[in-house]
């Protein structure tokens, strides 16, 4: 063993490009277009020009057969040296916290001293696949080894099988895209169009607000002649909200709307990671430590929980093992994949019956305080570009925390496709 | 509309190449004399997103926020075309074979810096088989210059004026008998980079079209060959340099060819060659400024 105790990771800071649209500005660029430009907005932040880190670790939720090595050939077409390894991970929308918890625990262990934690995602250059019928004739035709056993191959093919598949953001086992899940839970738990209009509107203001005062100056940098996110509207009102048609669930019950969901989005981030003392080194700063992580896992196929109510799960076991309430946080930063849902999350925390009978707490975790939730925005207004987003969420907060001072503490919490939730507790 | 002044011309638009293909293979006869003076500009351009997306995916360039180093030979080729088509351009455009091309990259330029272009021919010069001429392109940007380049033509069987200087054609480069990278050049890739490149030299374009120039099938643009060195070693060049390549012998399409690299003087030396015969069809230096 070469270390019998563990560390803290420091959090030194963080890039991303602005995030677009699907089909804007970033129309033309691939993931690894995007996650290189990203690494290298990192590299120039920090100096790392030509140098290696212990490990480079990202991914892409929607992503290429070819780009199977996404993370390391975007290494290779970086700054970075050549010699800094790197891997991919995918856990849906907790890709990216996902990764700064893997390169922390290196970290925390002494097995790296530095490292990368990154994401990317593009639903403008998503890939398409053949449909399984065709692709098996495909493969059929190619191991044929006489011309007759080509053709008949080839006879096989039907004009039906031609039309591609395209990725769609549904559930494999429920058929139900990602919005109409979400609908249910906001049905169940009794959630409001106006409140949910509210909090949208307040995330665009709030973010829009941040960039007005150079918050994100060494957080973001411009790609493609995009300098802020193109979701953003700093003009957003509840009232102009108000006036969407609701696009998932069905009836009265219907309440989410384009405004109050998070937009298909293209983009990438990535934090870098480090021992205190590989920081201290370098001269570089430590904004935050990444303290401790939790994931959890709800069933929403047959158990009738919420597709993305796996955080609501994860957090008290993360409070337990830390000896901390959930009031115990300066900052909380959770995940937008739809408002709905961060309302949803606070409601069942503040819900005896569910607390007691669910998450098996003697009490509710009870309520936070609203003031301290996403101050800065968060997905309704950056947009949402799935691996992207974790990254996104660390760099900002470990900002957020070493502007506030010395020994302040935020909790992030993510949903994930496949009922899956990464939370995790930074401290400055 | 051209503006005019002691022989420099300013082109409102850019030349059509098509048009000026066929017009200098139509008035390839009777060519001859000295180079004339003339310098062909455009002011004030600006790059095609989409077109530079395009010219990034065929030469495997990532998608930046700084131009490809090779870049800008597409925005100032056009008028290079325009000024060998012109009937007093001394030498028949159809055969002019280009037989090396140096960049200098001051600094990076911005995608969408506004860009003032302006190309002239000189060095009219002797070589064994012929006579060759270059063509240079000068890039400016906010009064500054930022990026220029030499591209060499040889003409065989040309005779260069009295008195004319001996042609340099030669770029040296050190060992490279390590091929890093395999490329396996499809027999689309002169129709391919023609697409973005705007090149549509017929050479590049079918083994019919190749043929009628007296080539056995059609070749790659060496300019694309030279793209892709590039492209491969992107990452590692510093922000100012100079890229030196001759091309060699044609790379006939379709071939499987490969890339070999070596660091040399603070840049790299490269080579492309055929994956089986060993012909060489680019050599080339990268250096820093």
């Amino acid at each position: 063993m070469a270390e019998s105790t563990t560390r803290r990771a420091a959090i030194v800071g963080g890039n991303r490009i602005p995030f677009a649209r699907s089909g804007t500005a970033y129309a033309q660029a691939s993931n690894q277009d995007m996650l290189t430009a990203t690494l290298d907005g990192l590299v120039a932040r920090f100096g790392l020009q030509g140098e290696s880190v212990g490990e480079v670790v990202a991914g892409a939720v929607l992503k290429h057969a070819r780009d199977f090595n996404l993370t390391r050939e975007a290494v290779l077409g970086s700054k970075l040296a050549p010699t800094t390894p790197a891997y991919d991970v995918q856990q849906a929308c907790g890709t990216g916290l996902e990764a700064a918890v893997l390169v922390a625990n290196k970290i925390a262990l002494g097995q790296i001293e530095a490292g990368i934690a990154g994401g990317v995602d593009t639903t403008s250059d998503a890939p398409l696949a053949v449909g399984d019928d065709l692709r098996r004739t495909l493969i059929s035709l190619n191991s044929a080894k006489t011309v007759q056993d080509r053709l008949r191959a080839l006879a096989r093919i039907r004009p039906g099988m031609l039309a591609p598949e395209i990725p769609r953001n549904a559930e494999p086992r429920t058929g139900l895209a990602m919005g109409d899940h979400a609908a249910i839970t906001a049905a169940e738990w009794g959630i409001g169009r106006e409140e949910q209009d509210e909090l949208a509107a307040r995330s665009h203001q709030r973010m829009a607000a941040a960039y007005d005062r150079g918050f994100f100056d060494d957080l973001v940098t411009p790609f493609l002649g995009l300098a802020r996110d193109n979701n953003l509207r700093p003009d957003s009102s509840v009232e102009k909200l108000a006036k969407l048609q609701p696009v998932f669930g069905t009836g009265e019950g219907a309440t989410m709307t384009a405004g109050n969901s998070t937009p298909l989005t293209d983009g990438a981030s990535a934090v870098l990671l480090a021992s205190d003392e590989w920081a201290r080194a370098k001269g570089l700063p430590v904004l935050a430590h990444l303290v401790d992580a939790q994931t959890a896992a709800v069933d929403y196929v047959h158990g009738g929980e919420g597709l993305l109510m796996a955080p609501v799960y994860a957090v008290p076991v993360l409070l337990a093992r830390n000896g901390l309430t959930l009031q115990d946080f300066d900052f909380y930063e959770i995940h937008e994949a739809f408002a709905s849902t961060v309302l949803a999350t606070m409601k069942a925390w503040e819900d005896e019956a569910f607390c007691k009978g669910k998450l098996g707490l003697d009490a509710p975790l009870g309520a936070i305080d609203r003031a301290r939730l996403n101050v800065n925005g968060s997905s309704l207004a950056a947009g949402h570009p799935f691996a992207a987003t974790g990254g996104r969420i660390v760099a900002s907060l470990a900002k957020m925390l070493h502007e506030a001072g010395p020994g302040k503490r935020g909790l992030i919490s993510i949903c994930a496709a496949g009922g899956q939730g990464v939370v995790a507790i930074l401290e400055s | 509309m051209a503006g005019t002044s002691a022989g420099r011309t300013v082109l409102e638009q850019p030349p059509n190449m098509a048009a000026l293909f066929a017009k200098a293979a139509l008035t390839a006869r009777g060519r001859g004399g000295e180079l004339p003076a003339t310098r062909l500009a455009r002011t004030g351009v600006t790059v095609d997103p989409a077109e530079l997306a395009g010219y990034a995916r065929v030469c495997r360039f990532p998608l930046a926020d700084t131009l490809p180093a090779t870049y800008p030979h597409v925005l100032a080729f056009p008028l290079q075309l325009a000024l060998m088509s012109d009937r007093a351009f001394p030498l028949a455009l159809p055969g002019l074979v280009h037989v090396r091309n140096r960049i200098d990259v001051l600094r990076p330029i911005g995608t969408t810096e506004a860009l003032d272009l302006e190309v002239r021919a000189e060095r009219f010069a002797r070589h064994r088989s012929g006579a060759t001429v270059d063509l240079c392109a000068s890039v400016r940007s906010a009064g500054a210059e930022v990026w220029r380049s030499r591209s060499t033509y040889l003409a065989r069987g040309a005779t260069a004026p009295e008195g004319a200087p001996e042609s340099d054609v030669t770029v040296a480069v050190g060992d490279l008998d390590r091929a890093v990278a395999t490329w396996r050049v499809p027999d689309d890739a002169g129709r391919r980079y023609a697409k973005v490149s705007g090149d549509v030299n017929p050479i590049h374009l079918s083994g019919l079209t190749a043929k009628a120039f007296g080539f056995k099938r059609a070749i790659a643009h060496g300019m694309w060959v030279k793209a892709r060195v590039l492209a491969a070693l992107e990452n590692r060049l510093p922000d100012a340099f100079a890229v030196d390549a001759a091309f060699r012998k044609p790379l006939f399409l379709p071939s499987t060819v490969t890339l070999s690299t070596a660091p040399a003087e603070g840049g790299w030396d490269a080579a492309v060659r055929n994956a089986r015969s060993g012909t060489e069809h680019l050599v080339a230096t990268i250096r820093p400024h």
